[in-house]
């Protein structure tokens, strides 16, 4: 390994005197490390019924619930507020300067842009 | 982010009994470890793994922190991306988060063994789960005595509490890296069945401000990055008091958009410039050229003089021969011819006229020829005023078409004499009328050009696109896979193919008419018809008359090739590689308050202590105290301006009047860790942790019922 490399003690060593079980003998090479880690969420559906028992606040029901108030629409552009939609594109737009920018659009930018407010088309 | 300095490895583990707890904050962004009682975290790093391959070795290795950029080139990311083992706010992948305690216990100067109790701080309610498993991490691997977990804003209030920045009832606002939390204060102690949790945070932020400005600027791309981005967040956000009328700021008030605009210049290197060259080096060239040329006149008149040199020789010969053909008898004059190579004394008198021309060409003489072009201009039709009865019946034929010649060329002279009289009449009419009423006359030209050249597009539209305009469909010529046809080609095609598929269809009669071939001219590619030609001259005309007297026209063509043209030729400046930060100063943390913007449908942090107090089942006038002690913390918190938003924003919540303090905390930051490290010392600690005996006694209900007592 490099000398910078070493110097800087960047890389994390393979043992360390102060662990009961090394992480090589833990996760053997070869083997699956159940890389697969589900998501929080996928984790808090399989969690069983009595780990958060409805009456007592857990990590589920202590989140916020929507806004009382409707939501405002911003121009996915320019952020400006958007009175129109583009039906096309679905985009918000601002002013028609804006709506001239979206119709130039590439469809990718353009999902990436719905996808800024989690409204992109998802293809399965 | 350039200058990241690797933590040492502290050398005073040892120091410290085993009774001394380890104080981790183990938080979403940050990783602190400390001893407790002490006031400063030793290390902190961010919370944050990546595995890259090594690239001389091959050996996958584990690297914890932030890194030096210059270092990352001995290994190989492009399987390793940089990895949190925090799903929002809650732990959820330990082999990351083994290989970031292992650093800091490392760091922290282990030797043999952990051997001391440990305090980690966990978010608000975190899920048993994950307590289950970051014990068993704890135990298992570090062979932990003993562990707490607390939450860290607890513990960043209870620190504030003490040094008097809020009461023992009270409310925090935290704003962190993947959640924000509030969380209401009862005698010290918080009531985790009324707090609150909104999925947003700093992570939302930055990831939003990159996403944008990658979006704003295709090209530079690769430069913003994720540490960039965190690096421009913590600059140059803010949050606007009032997030419309900062709007409309940007949108209408240009001097003030333009104070508040940030740039961020990307490095860039001037392209070479081409400097003109120097006198000397002119006046080099120049005398280079200029001998060039002079050698080359000088071969030139070399060979001139060569060749009359020779010509002269040769002149002189002849003569000479001829002389001595005059002066000799019929037989010398044979042999005298058969010596000089001639057939005839005629053959030789040629010869002669022939070099005395070329010489007198050679020696630059004129020849006369000029007055012969005359004559022949003049007698073209020699034979149109010869009487007929002079003729033979052949130069009557020659006549006849002599005449009709004649008489074409004239009509056509007159015609074109007509033509040039007309217009100049219309001119004449035209410049009357503009007299008369210039406006009128010029509203009739612009009127008349706006016609014919929207006629004249609509042709070429239709020959383009096949009258279909859709949009968005690229102004490339090349017809790529998926692109439509223009009309002319689609014709073209279609000849095509029914030519191909017309065999067999009956007797096979291509060919009996003249007009058959003409499918051989629709099929070919540059078929151009040109029957609006008179229409594209008038187009010409009336253009080139507007252009002398509308200062004001811009001709449609023009203005069509003028504007996508520029960006091809300029080059490259400064300004192209800046990046423009205004509005995402302040929409980006905007996503705190409305987190709608990102597409998360829950309320905003002014809005959730709403909710919060709604949730706790008090008085009003028990409301009304905690309202009167809000601490805001978390790293998020550190904007310009949250806390006169917040306040502004929770007012709209409140009973008219309604009493309002928010505090921000001491270090927002590292107040979590510096309250956990206090209440470490505490004496009373130990009656709060487990031990491996309890677990393997209570096992996952214990983590149910754990939840530590904060007011010690």
């Amino acid at each position: 390994m490099e000398s910078e490399v070493v110097r800087t003690e960047m890389v994390l060593a393979p043992t360390l005197p102060f662990k009961k079980m090394q992480t090589a003998d833990k996760y053997p090479k070869g083997q699956s490390r159940g890389r697969q880690w589900k998501h929080l969420r996928h984790l808090l559906q399989s969690a069983d019924a009595s780990s958060m028992p409805p009456d007592r606040p857990n990590y589920m029901n202590i989140q916020s619930p929507p806004s009382i108030y409707p939501p405002k629409r911003y121009c996915d552009l320019t952020g400006f507020e958007a009175p129109y939609v583009d039906p096309r594109t679905k985009l918000r737009y601002a002013d028609p300067e804006v709506f001239k920018q979206i119709r130039m659009l590439p469809d990718e930018y353009v999902q990436r842009y719905l996808a800024l407010r989690n409204a992109a088309v998802i293809l399965r | 982010m350039s200058s990241v300095t690797r933590p040492r490895r502290e050398a005073d583990f040892a120091r410290f009994p085993s009774s001394t707890p380890i104080v981790i904050d183990n938080g979403a962004s940050t990783f602190r470890i400390g001893w407790a009682g002490e006031a400063e975290p030793r290390l902190s790093f961010r919370n944050v793994v990546q595995r890259p391959r090594h690239r001389s070795t091959g050996e996958t290795v584990s690297i914890v922190g932030d890194t030096d950029p210059s270092l990352m080139k001995f290994f190989d990311c492009t399987r390793s991306a940089v990895r949190s083992p925090f799903d929002d706010d809650v732990v959820y992948q330990f082999e990351y988060m083994e290989y970031i305690l292992d650093y800091g216990f490392d760091r922290l100067g282990a030797n043999s063994e952990v051997g001391h109790p440990i305090l980690m701080t966990e978010c608000e309610c975190n899920p048993s789960f994950s307590r289950a498993r970051m014990s068993e991490l704890l135990f298992e691997t570090y062979g932990v005595p003993s562990i707490a977990f607390g939450i860290d804003n607890a513990f960043s209030y209870k620190y504030n509490q003490k040094l008097g920045n809020c009461n023992e009832d009270g409310l925090a606002i935290s704003c962190e890296h993947g959640t924000c939390h509030v969380v209401p204060f009862l005698k010290g102690q918080p009531v985790l069945g009324a707090c609150c949790r909104t999925n947003v945070g700093g992570f939302h932020i930055t990831d939003f401000l990159r996403q944008l400005l990658s979006l704003k600027y295709p090209y530079h791309m690769a430069s913003i990055t994720w540490e960039k981005a965190e690096e421009l967040k913590k600059e140059h956000c803010y949050i606007a008091l009032d997030y419309m009328a900062e709007l409309q700021i940007f949108k209408n008030n240009k001097e003030e958009a333009d104070e508040k605009m940030r740039y961020w210049q990307l490095p860039w290197v001037p392209p070479p410039k081409e400097e003109p060259p120097s006198e000397e080096e002119l006046a080099r060239k120049a005398a280079l050229k200029e001998k060039a040329s002079q050698r080359l006149r000088d071969m030139a008149a070399q060979k001139r003089s060569q060749k009359i040199a020779e010509l002269e020789k040769q002149l002189s010969y002849l003569e000479e021969v001829m002389e001595q053909l005059d002066e000799a008898e019929e037989q010398e004059a044979t042999v005298i011819l058969g010596r000089s190579g001639y057939l005839s004394q005629q053959e030789i008198k040629s010869a002669i006229l022939k070099a005395t021309q070329s010489l007198r060409k050679a020696k630059g003489e004129s020849n006369g020829n000029d007055e012969k072009t005359d004559a022949s201009a003049a007698d073209k039709y020699p034979l149109v005023s010869v009487p007929d009865e002079t003729l033979t019946p052949e130069q009557l034929k020659e006549k006849k078409k002599q005449i009709l010649l004649k008489t074409t060329t004239e009509g056509k002279l007159r015609a074109k004499q007509k033509r040039a009289e007309e217009e100049a009449l219309r001119e004449k009419q035209e410049e009357k009328r503009r007299a008369e009423n210039p406006e009128l006359y010029l509203e009739e030209l612009r009127a008349r050009y706006s016609e014919l050249s929207e006629k004249f597009e609509q042709r070429k539209r239709q020959k383009v696109n096949g009258g279909q305009t859709n949009g968005n469909h690229s102004s490339s010529g090349g017809v790529g896979r998926g692109e439509r046809l223009n009309a002319a080609q689609k014709e073209r095609m279609r000849l095509l193919a029914s030519a191909a598929f017309d065999r067999g269809k009956g007797e096979d009669t291509f060919g009996m008419r003249d007009e058959d071939w003409l499918v051989y001219n629709k099929m070919s590619k540059d078929n151009d018809d040109d029957s609006n030609d008179d229409d594209e001259s008038e187009l010409v005309r009336i253009t080139s008359k507007l252009q002398e007297i509308d200062p004001t026209f811009v001709s449609k063509s023009e203005a069509v090739q003028l504007t996508p043209e520029p960006p091809k030729v300029r080059p490259l400046t400064a300004e192209d590689y800046r990046i423009a930060i205004g509005i995402e100063r302040f929409r980006c943390p905007e996503v705190l308050f409305q987190p709608g913007m990102i597409g998360i449908d829950q309320a905003g942090i002014d809005e959730m202590v709403s909710i919060s107090l709604r949730r706790l089942m008090e008085d009003e006038s028990v409301k009304e105290r905690l309202c009167q002690s809000i601490l805001v913390t978390g790293g998020s918190s550190l904007f310009p301006g949250m806390i006169p938003r917040l306040e502004s924003g929770i007012r709209q919540y409140r009973p008219y009047l309604a009493p309002l303090k928010l505090v921000r905390a001491a270090d927002p930051i590292l107040d979590a860790w510096r309250g956990a490290a206090a209440f470490a010392a505490s004496s009373k600690f130990g009656k709060q942790t487990f031990s491996l005996a309890d677990y393997r006694e209570h096992g996952e209900n214990l983590f149910h019922r754990h939840n530590i007592v904060y007011s010690l």
